[in-house]
C-alpha cells in the first residue's frame, strides 16, 4: 500500500491537520479538567488558561457529598441499563418476526417503526407529557422508562430486521423439521445469532439515554428520580459563578461516559455508522 | 394447534409488545399534537372540559403573523445550522475520513479517530455549560483571551449570539459525519483503487473519480441528517444561552419547550410549531426513501 508516493509536503500538512483537529477537539475538554481543580477564588483571580498550581481537592469532596452525585448516578444507571435491555429484547423479537414470519401486515408495521426514525421527541413532546401526567406516572422512573423503550424501538427495529433478514431460511427450516416451534427457534437460534447487532443497539441507546435530557428532566420533579444531565443543568443554574465547583460537577459527569467510550469507542463508531448510513 | 395458527400466535407474541409501546409512545403523540394544535387547549384535563373548543387554524396564523416574528427568528437558526452542517462539518468530516481511509499518515490513524469523535458521547448539557463558562460573561475564557491583545477589553454581548452557538455546534459534530464518511470509504473495494494506482492514476484523480462518486449517496443522506440533527438540536443552546439574549439563539424545539413548560403556558402555539417539526419530518422521510431509491445500488 505505501509505496505511493506522497511528496513530503503534503505529508506534513496532513499531519498538521490532524493533529491541529485533535488538539482543538480534546483541549476544552481538558482544560476543564485541570480548572476544576482550582478554586472559584483561584479560577477568577489568575491567568484562566494556566495549570492549577495548587492543586486543590476540596470541590470534588463538595460535588460528592453535598451534591449526592451518587443518586442521580444511579438514575442514569437505571434509565440506562432498563431501556437497553427492554429496545434490545422487544426488537430482536419484532425484527425476527418482521423480516421471517412476514404477514400481510408486516410492510405497514414495519413501515411505521421506519418512519419513527427521522422524528423528533420534541415534536411529541407535550402529549406525551399530559399522556405521562393522565396515567399517574408523573414523577417516576416508569413514566421516563415507558418513553424512553419507545423512542428507541425505530432504531432497534430497523437494525434487527435488516440484520435477521441475513439469517438463512435453511436454517430456520432444519429447526423447524427438528420440531422446534418458532418461539423456541428465536430464543435458542436467532437470537444468540443476532448478538453482534444486539451488541450495536446496546451502544447506540446506551449512549443515547446516558444523554437523554429534556425528557427525564420534564417528567420528574425534584432531585429523586433525576439523572446526571439534570443535576448539570440544575447546578449550572445553582452554582452561576462559583466556578470550581461547577467545573468539577461537569468533570465528574463526564468520567462515567468517558471510561464508557473508552471501552467500547471501536463498537460505538461501528454502531453510530450503521445505523446512520441507511436511517 | 395448526402450524398456520402457532406462526400467527408466534407473530403476535413476538411483535405485539413492540408495537404497543411504539404506538403508545409515539405514533399517538405525533397524531395527537397535531389535533391539539388545531384546539384552544392550554393545560387543565383534556376530555369533558368544556373550555376546548376547536380553532382551526388560528394558532398557526397567530404563530406566522405575530409582531416579535419569534417563529422566523427560530426557523432561521435551524437552517444556520443546517448550514454549517452542510458547509462546514460534511465537508470537513469528508477530509478527515479520506486522510485516515487512505492511510496518508502512517500512526496514529484509531488515536485520531478515538478524538475527534470523543466530544458526540458527551451528553450535550455539559458541553452547553462548559462552553457557557469559555465564552460568555467577565471571567470567561474569551475574555481572557482578549485582554492578552487588549488590556482594557470589556464584556459586552456579542452582536451576533448564534456565532457561538454555531461555532460550538461544528466543533462538537464534525466527527459524526467523519465516522459515517470513513465506514463507507472503508467498503470501497481496495482492488479497485489498486487497479487505478496501477494504470498510473494520482492521488487526486482516485478521490475524484472513485471515492466522491462512490459516496454521491452517502453525502445526499448526510445532508438530509444534518436537517434532521438540526431540528433535534435542544440540550446544547439551553444549557449554552437558553435561547437568549432575547430570544435570538432560540431554534424551533427549543421555541416549542419555552412556550410550553417556562412562564405562562401557550400549550396552541407550542403545538404548532410542533406541527411544523413534524412536517419538516415527513417531508424528509420522503426525500429520503426517495433518494433511497435512486443511490439504492450505491449506497449497498
Amino acid at each position: 500500500m505505501d509505496n505511493r508516493n506522497i511528496s513530503v509536503v503534503t505529508k506534513v500538512v496532513v499531519y498538521v491537520v490532524m493533529i491541529a483537529f485533535t488538539v482543538l477537539t480534546v483541549y476544552p475538554i481538558f482544560w476543564l479538567v485541570l480548572q476544576s481543580f482550582k478554586t472559584s477564588q483561584v479560577y477568577m483571580t489568575t491567568n484562566k488558561l494556566s495549570f492549577p498550581v495548587n492543586w486543590y481537592v476540596g470541590n470534588y469532596k463538595f460535588v460528592w457529598n453535598q451534591v449526592g452525585f451518587s443518586n442521580f448516578f444511579m438514575n442514569s444507571v437505571i434509565y440506562s441499563v432498563v431501556t437497553v435491555a427492554a429496545v434490545v429484547a422487544l426488537a430482536n423479537m419484532a425484527g425476527f418476526a418482521f423480516a421471517k414470519l412476514r404477514f400481510k401486515i408486516t410492510k405497514l408495521l414495519h413501515g411505521l417503526f421506519i418512519v419513527g426514525i427521522l422524528l423528533t421527541l420534541q415534536s411529541i413532546l407535550i402529549p406525551l407529557f399530559l399522556m405521562v401526567n393522565a396515567a399517574g406516572l408523573y414523577n417516576t422512573r416508569l413514566g421516563v422508562l415507558i418513553p424512553y423503550i419507545g423512542l428507541g424501538l425505530p432504531m432497534g427495529v430497523y437494525l434487527c430486521a435488516d440484520f435477521a433478514k441475513s439469517i438463512h431460511d435453511e436454517l430456520l427450516e432444519s429447526a423447524r423439521i427438528d420440531g422446534a416451534r418458532y418461539l423456541r427457534t428465536f430464543v435458542s437460534i436467532v437470537f444468540p445469532m443476532c448478538a453482534p447487532v444486539s451488541v450495536t443497539l446496546a451502544i447506540i441507546t446506551f449512549t443515547g439515554t446516558w444523554n437523554e435530557f429534556i425528557l427525564m428532566n420534564l417528567m420528574t420533579a425534584g432531585d429523586k428520580y433525576k439523572a446526571i444531565p439534570a443535576a448539570v443543568g440544575r447546578f449550572a443554574g445553582a452554582l452561576g459563578s462559583d466556578y470550581g465547583k461547577l467545573f468539577t460537577s461537569l468533570t465528574v459527569a463526564l468520567i462515567p461516559i468517558l471510561i464508557f467510550y473508552a471501552l467500547f469507542r471501536n463498537q460505538i463508531t461501528k454502531g453510530v455508522a450503521a445505523g446512520a448510513v441507511k436511517g | 394447534m395448526t402450524i398456520k395458527g402457532e406462526k400467527r400466535l408466534s407473530y403476535a407474541a413476538l411483535v405485539l409488545p413492540a408495537v404497543i409501546i411504539y404506538l403508545t409512545v409515539v405514533a399517538f403523540p405525533t397524531v395527537f399534537s397535531v389535533l391539539l394544535s388545531l384546539t384552544n387547549y392550554n393545560g387543565g384535563r383534556i376530555f369533558g372540559n368544556p373550555n376546548i373548543s376547536f380553532v382551526g387554524l388560528k394558532s398557526y396564523i397567530w404563530m406566522f403573523t405575530e409582531p416579535s416574528g419569534n417563529f422566523y427568528t427560530s426557523l432561521a437558526n435551524n437552517l444556520l445550522i443546517v448550514c454549517v452542517s452542510v458547509f462546514g462539518q460534511i465537508p470537513l468530516g469528508f477530509m478527515l475520513a479520506y486522510i485516515l481511509s487512505r492511510k496518508l499518515i502512517k500512526r496514529g490513524n484509531s488515536l485520531f479517530q478515538t478524538m475527534i469523535y470523543l466530544p458526540n458521547v458527551i451528553s450535550p448539557i455539559i458541553i452547553g455549560v462548559l462552553f457557557n463558562a469559555i465564552i460568555y460573561g467577565r471571567n470567561s475564557v474569551l475574555m481572557e483571551i482578549r485582554r492578552l491583545f487588549n488590556p482594557a477589553a470589556v464584556f459586552t454581548i456579542n452582536t451576533n449570539p448564534m456565532a457561538p452557538v454555531l461555532i460550538v455546534i461544528l466543533w462538537m459534530f464534525t466527527g459524526f459525519y467523519m465516522i459515517i464518511f470513513l465506514a463507507n470509504m472503508q467498503r470501497i473495494d481496495p482492488a479497485v483503487i489498486e487497479a487505478a494506482r496501477i494504470d498510473g492514476a494520482k492521488e487526486g484523480r482516485i478521490l475524484l473519480h472513485i471515492i466522491l462518486p462512490a459516496l454521491s449517496g452517502v453525502i445526499v443522506t448526510s445532508a438530509i441528517l444534518a436537517i434532521s440533527g438540526s431540528l433535534k438540536t435542544f440540550d446544547l443552546i439551553y444549557a449554552m444561552t437558553s435561547g437568549g439574549p432575547a430570544g435570538q439563539t432560540r431554534v424551533l424545539s427549543l421555541y416549542m419547550y419555552l412556550s410550553a413548560f417556562q412562564g405562562a403556558p401557550n400549550y396552541p402555539l407550542a403545538n404548532a410549531i410542533s406541527t411544523v417539526m413534524v412536517l419538516i419530518s415527513v417531508v424528509l422521510i420522503v426525500i429520503t426513501r426517495w433518494v433511497g431509491g435512486i443511490f439504492a445500488e450505491k449506497v449497498d
